[in-house]
């Protein structure tokens, strides 16, 4: 299996999913009912009673990045669900009998959850220049936070996808969903800054992957600042690369 | 004629359940094979294995001369699969759902769009190719599962349990495609089925799997006639039946609780008259008397000592019918 085929058989699995949305837009509508909650009662209140200290910028603008990053991981943790759905139905095995190689297909879906989360995106970045929140929004500052959603899209979706062929159902996949996506969202620097946390969310919010995810979208988007992205991108790569992996030897089992 | 499959003492051993249990079998190119058996007995499993997507505890598996252990990826290149449960997407086109599988077994770009119509024709689906496969029927969704595995001409197509779930016109239909297939393009098929008339009216040869075990194999009518005859079905009220039966010489091969005994005989019109009087000289009652042609169901009761249980089947039909309704709004 050469390289090119290996990376068309990925591209062919994102395809699949950009059809479907094509076909039914209705959900990136739905989805997009919950990020402007966040950002019109939330964000607005917490802006008025100046609660959190977020320096030389508005609460609003402080949050924006947090609330697309929740939008994405809303939609990659429960992706598994879909893979133990798509192997209920029978589509995965009849998937996996073409000579698609195995981790193709799962980086191929990890893609597409990156893609999903990519509309996600593109409709609170509208939401929030409706809402005349500044944002830096030159083609780099854009195309890197496109860049870094595909990117946390695939890392927490991978997760998900780990998790699925080893709880193998999808109660449990939604059990586990909602387990973690809580404490991945508040035990993050997505609504406030670490510098006010105590020291022990600190330490997680440290090792959380999001709070990386958020900070390099607050960078590009936000502050301007763009010396801590090489290691945001260092973090957020490695654990995708590593979940990945995970996926892609678990995904061998999730048949028998 | 070239082997299309050799399997050699296949075994595959889930936690607890022995599914296959060292089972041998060939199957040549152009062939019809039939997997026939109630659930659990290790069909699904045996073609899962065939088509490499798990992996036997031990044994071998060639396909075309291609260790199938080694090379699964060869092997999957020359295959097609319509698995039992469907396969289809619903929330894109009938022509997306082809032309995605077209792809991934990287069919070159020049030559997709008329291999694509061309299966849309032959699956007789052209009118219906850019609609929502979620408005398709059961027997369009199936037919749209054999257009996915054809666009990519395999020499060999797996087909797990073709006709469940679908009403008898639609079943009519696949068994047509399924001969068609084999006539035109020489395509060898493997088929798994619990239907005894499929196994009898599609298949070449059936090989009958029981518990993991191939019991026999052979074609539908050499199997039959190795039942060893006519069955006659004898009922009446006489508790002696039975007994007086045997004493007369014949052999029984079943018999149930409300009064009927089972009987084979060879050429059995005849032996009704001679019968019938054998018994009122004996004097015994009979109520009725009927005859059968051995059916691949009495084969299956002469390997295994039971019938093919239908309620499972019909379960398992209930359950196909359910998804192709879930799948569609």
């Amino acid at each position: 299996m050469n390289l090119k085929r290996y990376l068309s058989s990925v591209l062919v699995i994102t395809e699949l999913e950009l059809r479907k949305i094509r076909h039914d837009q209705s959900q990136i509508w739905l989805r997009i009912v919950q990020p402007v909650l966040w950002l019109t009662v939330f964000g607005v209140t917490f802006s008025k009673i100046r609660a959190i200290p977020t320096g030389d910028y508005s609460y609003l603008q402080f949050m924006t990045p947090g609330i697309l990053a929740q939008s994405v991981i809303f939609v990659a943790i429960f992706y598994g669900i879909i893979v133990v759905w798509e192997r209920d139905l029978g589509l995965l095995n009849k998937l996996l009998s073409t000579p698609a190689p195995r981790s193709a297909i799962v980086i191929g879906k990890a893609l597409s959850a990156g893609v999903r989360g990519l509309f996600q995106a593109v409709a609170i970045v509208i939401l929030a220049l409706i809402m005349k929140i500044e944002l830096i929004l030159t083609p780099l500052s854009v195309l890197g936070t496109f860049a870094i959603i595909i990117l946390c899209g695939m890392c927490f979706s991978s997760m998900s996808i780990a998790l699925a062929s080893v709880l193998r159902n999808r109660e449990r996949m939604m059990g586990i969903g909602q387990a973690i996506m809580m404490p991945l969202f508040f035990a993050s620097n997505a609504i406030y800054p670490l510098s006010i946390m105590p020291g022990w969310l600190k330490v997680i919010a440290i090792g959380n992957p999001l709070s990386y995810v958020v900070d390099a979208i607050r960078a590009l988007l936000v502050t301007g600042d763009l010396s801590s992205i090489p290691v945001d991108i260092l973090v957020i790569g490695a654990t995708t690369i590593m979940l990945v992996v995970l996926a892609s030897l678990g995904f061998r089992k999730i048949l028998s | 004629m070239a082997e299309a499959i050799v399997v050699e003492n296949l075994v595959k051993i889930y936690p607890g359940v022995k599914a296959v249990d060292g089972i041998s079998f060939t199957i040549p190119e152009r062939e019809i094979f039939g997997l026939l058996g109630p659930n659990g007995a290790g069909k699904t499993t045996t073609i899962r294995i065939l088509l490499t997507l798990i992996r036997p505890t031990s044994g071998s598996v060639s396909v075309f001369g291609i260790n199938a252990l080694t090379h699964p990826d060869k092997v999957r290149e020359m295959a097609g699969y319509v698995p039992q449960d469907v396969s289809v997407d619903g929330e894109i086109t009938g022509y997306e759902n082809i032309l995605i599988y077209a792809k991934l077994y990287g069919m070159p770009r020049d030559q997709r769009k008329q291999r694509i119509k061309e299966v849309l024709e032959y699956l007789d689906l052209q009118d219906r190719a850019n609609t929502m496969v979620n408005t398709f029927s059961g027997g369009m969704m199936r037919r749209l599962e054999l257009a996915q595995s054809l666009v990519n001409r395999p020499r060999i197509m797996f087909l797990d349990e073709p006709s469940i779930g679908l009403d008898p016109n639609a079943r009519n239909a696949i068994w047509e495609l399924v001969r068609k297939l084999r006539g035109e393009f020489g395509t060898t098929i493997l088929l798994t089925t619990h239907d005894m008339v499929e196994a009898d009216t599609l298949c070449d040869r059936i090989g009958i799997m029981d518990r993991g075990k191939l019991v026999v194999v052979g074609e539908p009518f050499q199997l039959k006639s190795g039942v060893g005859g006519d069955i006659l079905s004898i009922v009446s009220q006489a508790p002696n039946l039975p007994a007086v039966v045997e004493e007369l010489g014949y052999s029984t091969i079943a018999e149930s609780s409300n009064g009927t005994v089972e009987l084979l005989v060879a050429n059995g019109e005849a032996v009704i008259p001679r019968l019938l009087e054998d018994l009122r000289a004996k004097g015994v009652e009979i109520a009725s008397v009927s005859l059968k042609k051995p059916t691949l169901d009495d084969v299956f009761l002469k390997y295994t000592g039971a019938r093919i249980g239908e309620g499972g089947s019909w379960t398992q039909a209930r359950m196909t019918r359910r998804t192709f309704r879930r799948l569609a709004k």
